[in-house]
């Protein structure tokens, strides 16, 4: 059974101009030890659909499944224990930990929030983490403005671990790092992913990153699923041409291929009182009037869902 | 082409910071030919925008410093010009695309009357004239002159950065500077802006010194690039060498730091450590506490000479050296 899924999930925000449908009618599962990507471009929904399935965001519709349970209306007492089983590592390691708490006490919040740990039991643990995610024990008294970037990511990862969780939810985790310490945190949280079967939501933008560390790949464009497909699947045979043209966008560090990129024209719009049908038909080279009606997320190959009513048609 | 339009020799520029000195720029030496594109590869703290600022001479000072060295357009060193005469570089003969366009912009003026005022500056026309100008330059970086009067706020990010790159042609300069021009925009937007910047490039013959940490951007654009890493250059070649033969260890690093679209391993290859610390950089090459392939004479006196190994390609490491041994390192050791 997989650990979380996403049924018709909705999130709905009121804004000055109307209603920004941030998440919209999103469905998927992610099997338990996996990776899911998220991908798309800022604005996207991706974080706020991240949110809400961890439950720091409360969906307008839809359901969110952990281990089977429905989670979505969970509250009080409930929804303590579901915290514990579901974390985060926030992207901007620089605004994610507080700046009056030292290494040690960052680690040791979500423990003694628990209730359910002594003293020493805390002060072991949070040796245990420290040591887990290659913090010197040096650090242990160091406040985040004493550490480099690198450091503080791997202080909210020791943090997101700290009640041992199933599943964690990583929103950009690396985007705000240089390539030669986003190389180093990527490898800790797959060795992580590894020894405690951990599974993973990965938020990001970057795509070299997200097939780097993905099993199964989701594709958003303003709220809505586009295409989700295991991760070779999607890079082999994108079939939505959103996925397409992203796809094409990357600028690859093998300059003999030039990029032969899938021209989109004018500019992604906004998730603010948008018309039924395809979000991304506006932009889109094969857009025609079935475009207009709303979509269907229709399984073209085992595991591969596509969105898009004339999928069968332009591949 | 083979004409050269900005040399940069020995360029130092100290920070002074808590009474502590910054090295943030320790001997740049750069050579640009007329319609070249140079792509300036290094990570935060490298010391990329100090050099364009150093050679817009906009850099804060104090805290900055330039100690050393000269920067000549042509055959002008700009660290000579006084200040008027200055004016008359920026924005004409040379020309600034900044990372962020949302602060680029001022917030209260018209997008259009921001280029215009750039003409303005260094034209003797009219405002009439200035403004015609310049709602072409949006018509030509694909903005319809329609929205000459529309302000930033109503711009998305693509939009903006695309204004900015209009202000920066709209005086024909023969250098653009261009900081990390697409960092704060999305892939198929900034594919979009890539795409147009290239073909404005060729089309003016303008020469670009591109700053970035995306060696994918520099593949699709420079045509040669230097990587800097503590304010020094340690290895500068084409596009062609560098990224096919890679020599500096540091350069071999940051290519197996890179998670790859087309290799499936499930491993990468990061660099060990941290960069150094500017106030205290270590002896010796600055890349020494990092690199596999240090050794005793690494560590002690000045930093290595850069060395030509194939004519253009040079590299700052004594590996390379004539009578050093050679250690034959390659991306496949060290990956």
């Amino acid at each position: 059974m997989a650990l979380v899924e996403v049924r018709h999930l909705k999130k709905y925000f009121e804004v000055a101009s109307g209603t920004n449908h941030a998440v919209d009618d999103v469905s998927f599962k992610i099997e338990r030890g996996h990776t899911m990507g998220v991908v798309g471009e800022s604005g996207c929904g991706k974080s706020t659909l991240g949110r809400t399935i961890i439950r720091l965001l409360d969906a307008t519709d839809g359901q969110v499944l952990l281990d089977g349970e429905d989670i979505t209306h969970a509250k009080g007492r409930e929804l303590r224990r579901l915290r514990e089983k579901m974390s985060i590592v926030f992207q901007d390691p620089y605004s994610s930990l507080n700046p009056r708490f030292c290494v040690d006490e960052t680690i040791r919040e979500p423990l003694e929030e628990a209730r359910r740990f002594t003293r020493a039991e805390i002060s072991q643990r949070t040796e245990e983490l420290m040591d887990l995610v290659g913090i010197e024990d040096r650090l242990r008294m160091a406040y985040p403005h004493e550490m480099d970037g690198g450091r503080r990511q791997r202080v909210g990862i020791a943090r997101a671990l700290a009640l041992r969780p199933d599943f964690i939810m990583c929103d950009e985790p690396v985007s705000a790092l240089d390539v030669s310490i986003q190389a180093q945190v990527l490898n800790l949280l797959m060795d992580l992913q590894e020894r405690f079967g951990l599974t993973y939501m990965f938020v990001t933008h970057d795509l070299s990153v997200v097939r780097h560390i993905s099993d199964e790949i989701c594709v958003m464009y303003l709220g809505q699923l586009v295409e989700t497909a295991p991760t070779k699947k999607l890079f082999d045979q994108p079939l939505h041409p959103y996925t397409k043209a992203l796809l094409s966008a990357i600028p690859s560090i093998d300059f003999s291929k030039p990029m032969r990129r899938v021209q989109l024209k004018g500019e992604i719009t906004s998730a603010i009182n948008p018309k039924p049908g395809c979000r991304f038909a506006p932009r889109c080279l094969y857009a025609c009037d079935c475009c207009h009606e709303p979509q269907q997320l229709e399984e073209v190959e085992p595991g591969h869902f596509v969105s898009c009513c004339r999928v069968r048609e332009i591949n | 082409m083979n004409e050269t339009l900005l040399t940069i020799k020995n360029l130092h520029v100290q920070y002074t910071s808590g009474g502590q000195i910054v090295r943030a720029v320790n001997g740049v030496d750069i050579e640009l030919k007329k319609g070249e594109t140079l792509g300036l590869v290094g990570e935060t703290g490298a010391g990329k925008t100090t050099i364009s600022k150093a050679i817009l001479r906009i850099l804060p000072d104090p805290p900055a410093k330039v100690t050393c060295g000269e920067v000549w357009l042509n055959d002008v060193n700009l660290f000579d010009l006084p200040a008027r005469e200055m004016l008359e570089v920026r924005g004409n003969k040379i020309a600034m695309i900044f990372q962020d366009p949302m602060t680029a912009l001022n917030p209260t003026m018209t997008v259009g009357n921001q280029i215009a005022e750039v003409i303005l500056q260094h034209n003797d026309i009219s405002n009439k004239e200035a403004m015609k100008r310049a709602a072409s330059m949006l018509e030509m970086v694909g903005i319809p002159a329609m929205r000459y009067m529309e302000y930033p706020h109503q711009f998305s990010g693509g939009m903006k950065q695309r204004v900015v790159i209009a202000m920066a042609l709209a005086c024909n300069p023969e250098l653009i500077l261009a900081d990390e021009p697409t960092t704060a925009l999305d892939v198929t937007i900034q594919a979009q802006v890539l795409e147009m910047m290239i073909n404005l490039k060729q089309k003016m013959n303008t020469s670009m010194i591109l700053i970035t940490h995306d060696l994918g951007v520099v593949a699709q654009t420079c045509d040669r690039v230097a990587v800097i890493y503590a304010g020094q250059i340690v290895e500068s070649g084409t596009k062609e060498e560098i990224f096919n033969n890679p020599l500096h260890p540091y350069t071999i690093g940051l290519f197996g730091a890179l998670p790859k679209l087309n290799d499936d391993s499930k491993r990468l290859s990061p660099i060990l450590g941290l960069p150094p610390d500017p106030t205290n950089l270590p002896e010796g090459c600055s890349f020494n506490p990092r690199c596999p392939h240090a050794f005793e004479d690494c560590t002690v006196g000045q930093t290595p000479e850069m060395i030509e190994v194939t004519p253009g390609h040079f590299v700052r490491c004594i590996l390379f050296r004539k009578e050093s041994v050679h250690h034959g390192i390659s991306r496949s050791q060290t990956s």
